[in-house]
Order: C-alpha cells, then sequence, then structure tokens
C-alpha cells in the first residue's frame, strides 16, 4: 500500500486497535502523524489521570447500606411521614412528630447507627460517658425483637440513647431520655407510623416504627423484665 | 443482600473508585457532584449487583451506572444537548505530504491548555477521551460501556482528538 493513511487509520493504530501497514516503514509523513498521535494520547492521559478518590469517598461508600427490605420500605414510608409530620407542623410542633421525622431521618441514612451490634454487652457500655444515665440494654435474644446497634441523638438541645431495633423487616427507633430532659408534651402523634412512650426508672421511653402497636407494647415489655 | 455477596461486590469495584471518581469528576467538572455521583453508583452497584452477570465486565458495568446516574441527574441533563454531537460527516482526510502545521504541537502546548481544551469538549467527547486515552480501554470496550456502536466510537475519538488540535493551535497563535 503507497497511499498515505488517513486520519482514522492513524488513530487506529495509535489506539492499538490496528497493526502499521508496511507503508509506515517507508513514510516519514505516516510514521511522524502516528508518533503525534501516541504524543497526544499521552499528554490527555496524564491530564485526564491527575485525580484520585478522596479518602471521604471510600468510606461514604464503604458505609452504603445493605439492600434489604428493610431499608426500601423505610424510603417508601418516608415520603408519607415527612409529608404528614409536614402537615403536622403546620398546625402545631409536636415532640412526636419531631422523632418520628428523626426515626425516618437515621433509617434512610448511610450510617444510622455509630455502634453496630447485636450484643448489649457491647451497646449497653458503648453509652457509658456519652449520655448522663445508664442505659438499660436487655437480653432480646428470647423476644421476637433483636438489637441493631445504637447513638447518642440530641432532641431540642437535650441528649438522648437512640437504639435501632429490628423485628423481621421493620424497624424500630427506642429514644430514651433522662426524664426531666425528655419531652415534657408529646402532642400529636405522626399518622404513618406507631409510637409508645412509658416512663421507667426515671427515663423516658418513645418507641417509634412501622409496626402495629402491639409491637411497641412487647417491646416495652422486653425492657421492663430487664 | 448478603455479606458474601457485598463482599464480592466490594472486592470488584471498590479498586474501580478512582477511576469512577475521575469520570464522575470529568462528568460533572465539580468535585462534589462527582462525589455524590460515584456514591450514589456505588449504591445502585449494590443494589442491583444480583443482575451483574458473574464472569462479564464490571468495570463497563460500573461505567454504566455512573454513566446513567449522570445523565438524569440535573448537570447530566443541562450538558448533553438534545441534538447528538454525531450528526456530524466522518472524517476521512488523508495525511498530507508535507508536514502540516498542527504535527508536533502538542510537544510544546502546556497541560493548563490542554486540560481547557478537555474541559470545552462537549460531554460526549470529553467521556470517550477519558475511557480512551486514560483508561486505556478499546474501541469495543467504550462502545459497550456507553452503548454506541464502534463506529461512533471511532468518529468521536476522531472530532474529540481534532477539537482540541484546533483548540491548542488556536491558542497558540
Amino acid at each position: 500500500m503507497n497511499q498515505h493513511l488517513t486520519i482514522e487509520d492513524v488513530q487506529r493504530i495509535a489506539d492499538g486497535e490496528s497493526q502499521p501497514a508496511d507503508h509506515v516503514r517507508d513514510c516519514v509523513q505516516c510514521a511522524n502523524a502516528i508518533l503525534d498521535a501516541l504524543q497526544m494520547k499521552r499528554a490527555v492521559r496524564d491530564v485526564m489521570r491527575t485525580e484520585r478518590a478522596p479518602a471521604s469517598l471510600l468510606r461514604r461508600v464503604r458505609r452504603q447500606p445493605p439492600a434489604t427490605s428493610w431499608f426500601a420500605a423505610a424510603a417508601a414510608i418516608a415520603a408519607i411521614v415527612i409529608g404528614s409530620a409536614m402537615l403536622f407542623r403546620q398546625q402545631s410542633p409536636s415532640a412526636l412528630v419531631e422523632l418520628a421525622d428523626m426515626h425516618v431521618t437515621l433509617l434512610a441514612s448511610a450510617n444510622p447507627v455509630d455502634v453496630l451490634s447485636t450484643d448489649r454487652h457491647t451497646v449497653k457500655p458503648w453509652f457509658e460517658g456519652r449520655v448522663p444515665f445508664a442505659v438499660p440494654v436487655p437480653e432480646l435474644a428470647s423476644t421476637p425483637f433483636r438489637l441493631i446497634g445504637g447513638r447518642v441523638v440530641y432532641w431540642r438541645g437535650n441528649q438522648a440513647a437512640y437504639m435501632l431495633i429490628g423485628k423481621n423487616a421493620h424497624r424500630i427507633s427506642l429514644f430514651v431520655f433522662r426524664e426531666d430532659f425528655g419531652p415534657k408534651r408529646l402532642g400529636a402523634a405522626p399518622a404513618a407510623v406507631s409510637t409508645l412512650t412509658w416512663q421507667r426508672g426515671g427515663l423516658t421511653f418513645i418507641a417509634i416504627g412501622d409496626v402495629a402497636e402491639a409491637d411497641l407494647v412487647e417491646l416495652r415489655d422486653a425492657f421492663a423484665e430487664y | 443482600m448478603e455479606d458474601r455477596e457485598r463482599a464480592s461486590f466490594e472486592e470488584l469495584a471498590l479498586p474501580l473508585l478512582d477511576s469512577l471518581y475521575r469520570y464522575a469528576q470529568w462528568l460533572t467538572r465539580d468535585r462534589t457532584e462527582a462525589e455524590d455521583l460515584v456514591q450514589e453508583a456505588y449504591l445502585k452497584g449494590i443494589r442491583g449487583f444480583e443482575s451483574f452477570v458473574a464472569g462479564s465486565n464490571i468495570r463497563a458495568w460500573m461505567f454504566r451506572i455512573v454513566r446513567n446516574t449522570f445523565l438524569t441527574s440535573r448537570t447530566g441533563l443541562r450538558a448533553v444537548p438534545p441534538l447528538s454531537v454525531d450528526e456530524q460527516p466522518e472524517l476521512v482526510d488523508q495525511i498530507a505530504d508535507e508536514a502540516t502545521p498542527e504535527s508536533h504541537f502538542l510537544q510544546r502546548a502546556n497541560a493548563q491548555a490542554l486540560r481547557r481544551a478537555i474541559e470545552e469538549l462537549p460531554v460526549e467527547f470529553r467521556e470517550v477521551l477519558l475511557l480512551c486515552d486514560a483508561e486505556g480501554m478499546s474501541y469495543k470496550e467504550i462502545a459497550e460501556t456507553l452503548s454506541i456502536p464502534m463506529g461512533t466510537v471511532t468518529s468521536r475519538l476522531l472530532r474529540a482528538r481534532q477539537k482540541i488540535r484546533k483548540a491548542l493551535a488556536h491558542e497558540e497563535r
């Protein structure tokens, strides 16, 4: 082949998609064109490959929640709860609605708990020094519930211990306040989730979840036996 | 998803993090948006991992997720014009007998000017250039990633490089 290469031929050779034709061995112009294309590729690569993913992104990606049905369920109820919460808020602020908002927000978060453990012997000591009271964490093995983990949350400037508890595909948020720092008036209950509040040992417990109220009563009993 | 499946997804997909982040950054041209885009892509990847055929190309699969996520984002909808950039005549020019004034100008072009020229490319050209030159993908893999014919890969690369050469030549004057 004595004809010069086309620009497309040059590109394909530089990109490793085809082999140079014999013509290139004897043709300075075509050889130069390939060299030029290779130089350009290298320059483009150097410019486009400078950045690396920040370490924070690796952490974010690793913390992605698993694709379990509860997550989808939480996402599905989020719109309903937030919608109804906003409706309530327009009328009067309600402690229960605010906590229900927090429940939904935490479930939708990539990192709903800071201590991820089903073991009460891990979660209970984790709260020590983080909240100004001893947090009761009962053994749930003989109940339909299971502990998922915990974290510290703030409601209107007051610390609360937060425990995420599972029942099948459902999730229950349990907020534990020191009685004198917890909500004095609970206000209207959110429409889309069940809530149950009880007091025990100088603490206020508020359970919120997309479960039947009877389930929350059962959970309360599990805590009462502790 | 079981822990085992998640672990195998991470084993395959996490080594691609730098590449996917760079791709997201060149698509969005914004670091924060790029990070959000990649995070969302990994979340979609985890959720859709069951549909991934073991042994097939995870790189093309993850790049495609990043791209599709970008295209449906606000920035993506703005960045991609409704008219295709491919509706242009094919380039069949032959190498001229005399050396062209453009040859070897890249040796003199500085990296900043080149970066500017790449940034000014339409997103379809920018991404094909990144996949080919920065990621070293074959035309076949690029075609698979972008769901376009191989011929379109070739012509987009030609046009992208031609535009860069023109921009740099213009800058030199």
